[in-house]
């Protein structure tokens, strides 16, 4: 790694309190970074100010907008603009780090009034491709500013270069590998269970289709339980299923990361049924880096973070049946299973931070050649350094 | 004078259009130069490891002969012929790699992993450079900017045929 401290400023398009990917990710990157020695400012939008960590800059109170299959808490707007610009001012940047600048967001409008050396990460792979078609021309002037761009998956990196016309270097998101490795196994997870952690209550995350599988499971594994982690309200999911099998499932809310670690170790199967509008599935990454046997459906971001099948066991996505298939010949097979686990294990090694940020820092590297620090672009613009000039003069 | 106002208006909106491509241009291009200045040394560096491995004993002395004249030529290439020299250089570190890793010591070891992690920073450099390449490209066929000559006398930006699996 470069061995000139920086001053990195890093910006988060969505809600800081609210949870998500790109969040984790931020955050993680920021800490990181913080770590080796870096300056870092993080620019986020937040509700609640006061439970921001110190590196956080509050950008504003998100606005709740449907964006690709789910709902995204983001900012914009001439307030936000002039806390983005206050920021970059303040800031005394040597590059910036823009996450999802190609939304409508706070990203967006510091890419628009950055100047100097900038990176941009990609996170979504959009389904409606029409609307990146529309709005294609206009992000274009602001995101050929970027320097560098980087997509966290092969899916991201295609719509890049489907929509926008530009090409990206594909870095994964980072995980920290050694948390999940060391998880011991609890007694109440173990056994015949199947794991699924997420917001189970967003269509998407697919529970519905594992629900759909249970019954066929249940004929072949009495014994089967299904333990669902992840914040929400089960009762409307409780009482869709089938009341003879209501007890095979066991909702635990929200688990800490530590927990998280446990219950990775501990489930025979964590089960990926996402039906689609994922990027990468950093859970996918976590699970494997715990040792879990990983049953994922095969939308592109999980076929290729599986190695097609390599690293965990795929069925064809929104197919319930062939899930039960596949469920149930892994919970009969465990020697198979560890198999599975333990070559998803040794994968898993490559999104561990250790790796991710030290390819991200050298993009950074890369951006910094010859470059100036961050300025805003208006100050560089001819009219406003003569505009400027006779204000003075009066 | 409704007329001569929206004469104005129009005037001032395409001056503020045009001086709006010009930065964008002027942006782009020293994006071109950046991007090419960082792949530029980081390519030097790949020439002066290979000159070390050159000299260096698990280099027997036809590949290094090899090594030694694909390394000048690397160097002292002229722009037109710079992707085509550094292509040479890549085949002939490609050759003793295959050939010749498995019997390095202790120093031409670490030389041949600084060699690896260099080229996995030159392919992401090749392909920043050529992004920024194309999008100049592009922007330059806009007919407003051919039209009022606003790249002035920059040349155009040419793209470097590196080869995607360029060692």
């Amino acid at each position: 790694m470069l061995t000139k401290k920086l001053s990195i400023g890093l910006v988060c398009p969505y809600g800081w309190d609210t949870p998500g990917g790109v969040q984790n990710h931020v955050r993680d990157l920021a800490e990181f970074l913080i770590s080796a020695g870096h300056k870092v400012s993080v620019l986020a939008p937040a509700i609640d100010e006061s439970q921001l960590p110190a590196y956080v800059v509050n950008a504003g109170k998100p606005i709740s907008i449907p964006y690709n299959g789910a709902v995204a808490r983001i900012l914009f707007g001439p307030k936000a603009f002039a806390h983005v610009r206050q920021w970059i001012a303040a800031g005394d940047f040597d590059i910036l780090h823009l996450h999802e600048p190609a939304i409508p967001s706070i990203s967006l409008l510091a890419c628009w009034a950055a100047e100097g050396p900038m990176v941009g990460t990609f996170h979504a792979a959009a389904k409606h491709q029409k609307v990146i078609y529309a709005i294609g021309p206009i992000l274009e002037p602001a995101i050929e500013k970027l320097s560098a761009r980087i997509a966290v998956s092969e899916a991201a990196r295609l719509t890049l270069t489907n929509h926008l016309e530009t090409d990206a270097v594909v870095i994964p998101n980072g995980i920290y590998a050694k948390r999940y490795a060391n998880g011991a196994p609890q007694e109440r997870w173990s056994g015949n269970t199947i794991g699924f952690i997420g917001r189970f209550e967003e269509p998407r995350k697919g529970l519905q289709v594992l629900l759909d599988a249970l019954p066929i499971i249940a004929r072949f594994a009495p014994d089967v339980r299904v333990l669902v982690a992840g914040p929400g309200d089960p009762k409307e999911v409780e009482e869709s299923i089938d009341p003879q099998l209501r007890h095979r499932f066991e909702f635990l809310g929200r688990i800490s990361e530590e927990d998280k670690a446990d219950f990775i170790a501990s489930v025979a199967l964590y089960v990926a049924p996402n039906t689609g509008g994922e990027s990468f599935g950093i859970i996918l990454a976590e699970a494997l880096a715990g040792g879990a046997c990983v049953v994922a459906s095969d939308i592109p971001a999980f076929d290729s973070l599986l190695g097609g099948g390599e690293f965990g066991a795929l069925f064809e996505s929104e197919n319930s049946a062939e899930l039960a298939k596949v469920v149930i010949d892994l919970l009969r097979d465990s020697d198979k299973r560890s198999a599975l686990a333990r070559k998803g294990k040794g994968h898993a090694q490559i999104f561990d931070w250790d790796v991710v940020a030290e390819q991200i820092f050298s993009i950074y590297e890369m951006a910094l050649v010859g470059a100036q620090e961050i300025t805003l672009s208006s100050e560089n613009r001819g009219w406003n350094r003569f505009l400027s000039k006779d204000g003075d003069k009066k | 004078m409704k007329i001569a106002l929206a004469i104005a208006f129009v005037v001032l909106a395409m001056l503020w259009y045009l001086s709006f491509l010009a930065t964008r241009l002027d942006r782009l291009h020293h994006r071109v130069e950046t991007s090419w200045a960082n792949l530029d040394g980081l390519l030097q560096r790949r020439a002066a490891i290979a000159l070390e491995i050159a000299r260096s004993e698990s280099c027997d002395p036809a590949s290094s002969l090899l090594l030694t004249s694909a390394a000048y030529q690397a160097r002292e290439a002229s722009v037109q012929e710079r992707s085509s020299a550094e292509m040479a250089l890549s085949g002939a570190l490609g050759l003793l790699i295959v050939d010749g890793h498995m019997h390095a010591g202790g120093a031409e070891q670490s030389l041949f992993e600084e060699l690896r992690l260099l080229s996995a920073k030159i392919q992401v450099a090749i392909s920043i450079h050529t992004d920024a390449v194309s999008s100049t490209q592009m922007v330059r066929k806009k007919s407003a900017i051919r039209f009022f000559r606003l790249a002035g006398t920059a040349p155009l930006p040419v793209t470097y045929e590196f080869e995607s699996d360029a060692l």
